[in-house]
C-alpha cells in the first residue's frame, strides 16, 4: 500500500514536472539590425512567451565586448508628434501571454557598440526575470 | 562634451504647426475640389497636405563634397524623399530607412527615379563622416545633409513641418526627440505625400510608384 502510494506520488510529480517544463517562459526570434555605418547604438527585438506564472522582465545585461550597456526602452510619441525613447523599468509578462519587443515599441537599446553589428553575426544578452531568473538569449544580426 | 540647448522649448510654435498640419490633413481628406486640381492624390495612402507645402527654398550643405549646397527638390522626373533623423537613433530611424530602402528597391526599374536625403537633427554628434556612412548604408547615392547653423536647421524643419528637440539628462546622456515623417518632394520642391513612422514598405512603394508613373 505504502509502496503503491509512493509510486503514484512519483508519477504525479513527473506529470507536474513535465507540464511545467512545457510552459516555462521562453524567448524566441531575438534579432538586431545590422549597424548603419559608424552608428554606435543598436536595438534588440524579440518575442517573450510567458510561462504558467506571470513574470516580469526587470533588466538586461550585455557583455562589454558587445556594448557598454543595455536598457529596456519604449519608443513613445507625445501629443506634438515628437517621438522619443523612454526607459522602461520593467515589462510585465502575463502568464501564458506573449510580449513583443518590436520596431517602434519596446526594444533593448544597446550602446555604445564595441564593434558594428554585421548581418549574420550572433551575440548573447541576458534577460533578468523576477521569477525565471536570468535567461540567456542568442541574438541574430539581420539586414532587415 | 555635448551642451544643453539654450533655446527654451517652443510649445506654442509647435502647437500652431501641428494644428495647422492637422487642419491641412482634414482639408485634404474632405476637400474633393482642391484634390481635383491635380487628380493624382486621392488614392495615395500617405498624408497629402493641400496646398502642397513648398520646400523649394530649403538649401542645406551636404556633409560630404565639401559642404556643397543642396536644395530639397527632386531632379526632373524624380522624387526626393527627405528624412529628419540622427545616427545614434537605435529604433525609429533605422526602421524607417530600412522600410524606405525596401519600398524603393521594390520599384524595380523605377528605383532610379527616387533620391533620398537625410537631414541630421543632431549635427553635434553626427559629424560628417558618420552621417555620410549612415546614409550610404541604406542608399549608396543618398544625400547626407548637415548644418551647424541652428537657425537654418530650424527653418528647414519648419518648412517641412518637422520638429526635433535635444536635451541632456543629469547623467549626461543626450536625448533626442523628433517627428518621424518621410516626405516625398517633387521637382518643383512641393511635398506631394508624407508618411508617418511605421508606414510599411509596401504602402510607400505603392505611393511612390503611383507618383512616378503619373509623371510626378
Amino acid at each position: 500500500m505504502t509502496m503503491r502510494r509512493l509510486a503514484m506520488l512519483f508519477a504525479m510529480a513527473m506529470v507536474v514536472a513535465s507540464c511545467s517544463s512545457s510552459s516555462e517562459l521562453d524567448v524566441e526570434d531575438a534579432w538586431a539590425r545590422n549597424s548603419a555605418g559608424m552608428a554606435d547604438a543598436g536595438a534588440v527585438y524579440m518575442t517573450i512567451n510567458g510561462g504558467e506564472e506571470a513574470d516580469r522582465l526587470t533588466g538586461v545585461t550585455i557583455g562589454s565586448n558587445i556594448a557598454g550597456m543595455a536598457r529596456v526602452h519604449e519608443t513613445a510619441m507625445d501629443d506634438d508628434g515628437l517621438m522619443s525613447m523612454q526607459e522602461v523599468p520593467q515589462i510585465d509578462i502575463p502568464a501564458n501571454g506573449e510580449v513583443n519587443l518590436e520596431p517602434g515599441g519596446f526594444h533593448v537599446m544597446i550602446m555604445p557598440l564595441a564593434d558594428r553589428l554585421t548581418a549574420g553575426d550572433e551575440f548573447t544578452i541576458t534577460l533578468n526575470f523576477e521569477q525565471a531568473g536570468p535567461v540567456e538569449v542568442t541574438v541574430e544580426v539581420r539586414e532587415e | 562634451m555635448p551642451t544643453a540647448p539654450e533655446q527654451p522649448i517652443m510649445h506654442c510654435r509647435r502647437l500652431v504647426l501641428w494644428t495647422l498640419a492637422s487642419a491641412m490633413v482634414l482639408v485634404s481628406c474632405g476637400g474633393d475640389n482642391s484634390v481635383a486640381l491635380d487628380g493624382d492624390s486621392p488614392s495615395l495612402a500617405g498624408i497629402v497636405r493641400q496646398p502642397y507645402p513648398d520646400v523649394s527654398g530649403v538649401v542645406l550643405p551636404e556633409a560630404a563634397d565639401d559642404g556643397k549646397q543642396f536644395a530639397t527638390k527632386a531632379e526632373s522626373g524624380h522624387l526626393l524623399v527627405v528624412y529628419f533623423g540622427y545616427t545614434a537613433c537605435p529604433d525609429v530611424c533605422p526602421t524607417t530607412m530600412s522600410f524606405l530602402r525596401r519600398a524603393v528597391r521594390d520599384l524595380g526599374d523605377d528605383a532610379s527615379m527616387i533620391d533620398v536625403a537625410m537631414i541630421t537633427v543632431d549635427p553635434e554628434r553626427d559629424v560628417p563622416d558618420r552621417l555620410t556612412a549612415y546614409v550610404e548604408n541604406f542608399f549608396a547615392d543618398g544625400y547626407a545633409l548637415r548644418t551647424e547653423d541652428a537657425a537654418a536647421l530650424q527653418a528647414a524643419a519648419d518648412a517641412f513641418g518637422a520638429d526635433y528637440e535635444i536635451t541632456v539628462d543629469e547623467g549626461g546622456l543626450v536625448e533626442v526627440a523628433h517627428t518621424g515623417f518621410l516626405y516625398a518632394v517633387d521637382p518643383e520642391g512641393r511635398i506631394r505625400v508624407q508618411w508617418p513612422f511605421g508606414t510599411t514598405a509596401e504602402t510607400m512603394n505603392e505611393d511612390l510608384a503611383q507618383l512616378i508613373q503619373g509623371g510626378v
